[in-house]
């Protein structure tokens, strides 16, 4: 009772939006971290594969886990988006924003929606194929510009969506205090852009 | 900044009552004083209403200078115009210029049901104020002064938090027309406060219920209150109202 009740208040939701947001963001470090071997060699990304694929429990827990993590993020992403939009009733006839830089919170939804969009071909051209051959997979994939291209229009938006979900997490979490604010806001650029430039050098690195 | 007079072409919102259908009226007004304040503009132009026999612009308004709360308008797009940390009967109308046109909108949220033309009923503010309840005091003799001690910081940050108003312009301003500045501060003054604590867990949560129960949106943390509120309040007041909630939820 107390659990249902907490998160349908609107700070549950909000909550749930950071914490499964920062889940997606730990499987993130974690997706990077297993790329980077790229770098190295494509026989080593394969051997990393295989190895992570021998432990067929772990991936089956693990993968299940982040499948529902993904969607309590999106349904509750939904969710607020429609009951925001029923919440003003009337709207104005001017609409400004008083904040300067609101382009990321204002088009969460949509960059969440396009990420989904990416993750569905992500996941249909590399994830469901067979791990054995993944670095085939992988090398063939990114022989085409047109594919590289839309990953990397995909990393933007992610980044994007990362810059203000990465402060809003905090927000949310309660961790606000001046002493810390010029940290935090730094990192909102350094985190997305990380992930930008290390996922986007490893689709660049079949075609050099 | 010399005086002069400027025209201004105004479009405000009409609504006869809370049923009739509204809309933007346009008014051309002449011979303003950069020296008025928003509020003795809107003065003139209902004289000059009233002359013609027409309804003058029903508006909110009491102390007229910045400390009651009731003034309430969104002014081309922010809410109590463009000005920061100010109420819109402290906006002087030198911060315009000869010519410029004015959309004048009441505050809009669900929450916030039209009276009359920009006249809105903020009684939902005062239901999160009622839910919080009460703060125990021991009767008797009154107490010594410094009694009580509080650390000069945490009294200074209560005290930012009790500057609310309660004007509401921080849901007006919300895209998602959320009420967690306003609540974030009324919360965070009494559990920054030693006076507060027995109550504190119960307050939050009788709090945060009833501002969800009035139909105000969800906060997605867009800043937009923070940036408007007339007494600069900050959305630090929010990030403790979640820590207060979930303490109360589950530590309760
Ligand atoms: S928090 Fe600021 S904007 Fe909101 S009601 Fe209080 S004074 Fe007005
Ligand atoms: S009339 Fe009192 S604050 Fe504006």
């Amino acid at each position: 009772m107390l659990f249902i009740q907490f998160f349908k208040s609107s700070i549950g939701k909000k909550w749930i939006m950071a914490c499964s947001g920062g889940f997606l963001l730990l499987f993130l470090c974690s997706h990077a971290a297993g790329n980077a071997t790229l770098f190295n060699s494509l026989p080593l990304f394969q051997a990393y594969s295989d190895q992570l694929h021998s432990h067929p429990l772990i991936i089956a827990i693990l993968s299940k886990v982040l499948f529902m993590v993904f969607v309590i993020h999106i349904v509750t992403g939904v969710v607020l988006f429609l009951q925001n939009r029923k919440a003003r009733g009337t709207g104005y006839k001017v609409q400004k924003r008083a904040v300067k830089y609101s382009q990321a919170s204002r088009t969460m939804i949509y960059s969440g929606l396009f990420i989904l969009l990416y993750i569905l071909v992500h996941t249909c051209a590399v994830s469901f194929g067979d791990h054995g051959t993944i670095g085939l997979t992988i090398s063939y994939l990114f022989s085409s510009p047109l594919v590289i291209l839309f990953y990397i229009i995909s990393f933007i938006v992610l980044a994007i969506h990362l810059n203000h979900g990465f402060w809003s997490m905090l927000q949310t979490f309660g961790v606000n205090h001046p002493e810390y604010n010029t940290l935090i806001r730094n990192l909102t650029y350094i985190v997305p852009v990380f992930f930008l430039l290390i996922f986007s050098a490893i689709s660049l690195l079949f075609i050099f | 900044m010399p005086t002069t007079n400027i025209t201004l072409s105004l479009e405000i919102w009409r609504q006869k009552d809370s049923k009739a259908k509204g809309d933007f009226e346009t008014y051309k007004l002449s011979n303003i004083s950069t020296d008025m304040s928003f509020l003795e503009m809107l003065d003139v132009l209902n004289e000059q209403l009233t002359r013609e026999g027409s309804d003058p612009v029903a508006f909110d308004h009491d102390c007229r200078e910045g400390i009651c709360g009731m003034c309430a308008a969104v002014i081309n797009g922010i809410a109590h115009g463009p000005e920061p940390e100010t109420t819109l009967c402290q906006l002087h109308m030198r911060h315009f210029d000869d010519g410029d046109t004015l959309v004048i909108e009441p505050f809009r949220s669900r929450a916030f049901p039209i009276h009359k033309d920009l006249v809105i009923d903020r009684s939902s503010l005062d239901r999160i104020i009622q839910a919080g309840g009460y703060t125990s005091v021991n009767t008797g003799g009154t107490p010594d002064g410094n009694s009580t001690p509080i650390p000069s910081a945490t009294a200074e940050l209560a005290m930012d938090a009790a500057s609310c108003i309660g004007c509401g312009a921080c849901v007006a301003s919300c895209p998602n027309s959320a009420a967690m500045l306003f609540t974030g501060a009324k919360i965070s003054q009494l559990s920054l406060l030693p006076q507060g604590q027995p109550e504190r867990k119960e307050r939050a949560m009788a709090m945060v219920t009833a501002m969800d129960k009035e139909g105000f949106g969800n906060c997605t943390n867009e800043r937009e209150c923070e940036a408007v509120c007339p007494q600069g309040i900050s959305i630090r007041h929010i990030a403790r109202m979640n820590r207060e909630f979930v303490k109360a939820s589950f530590f309760a």
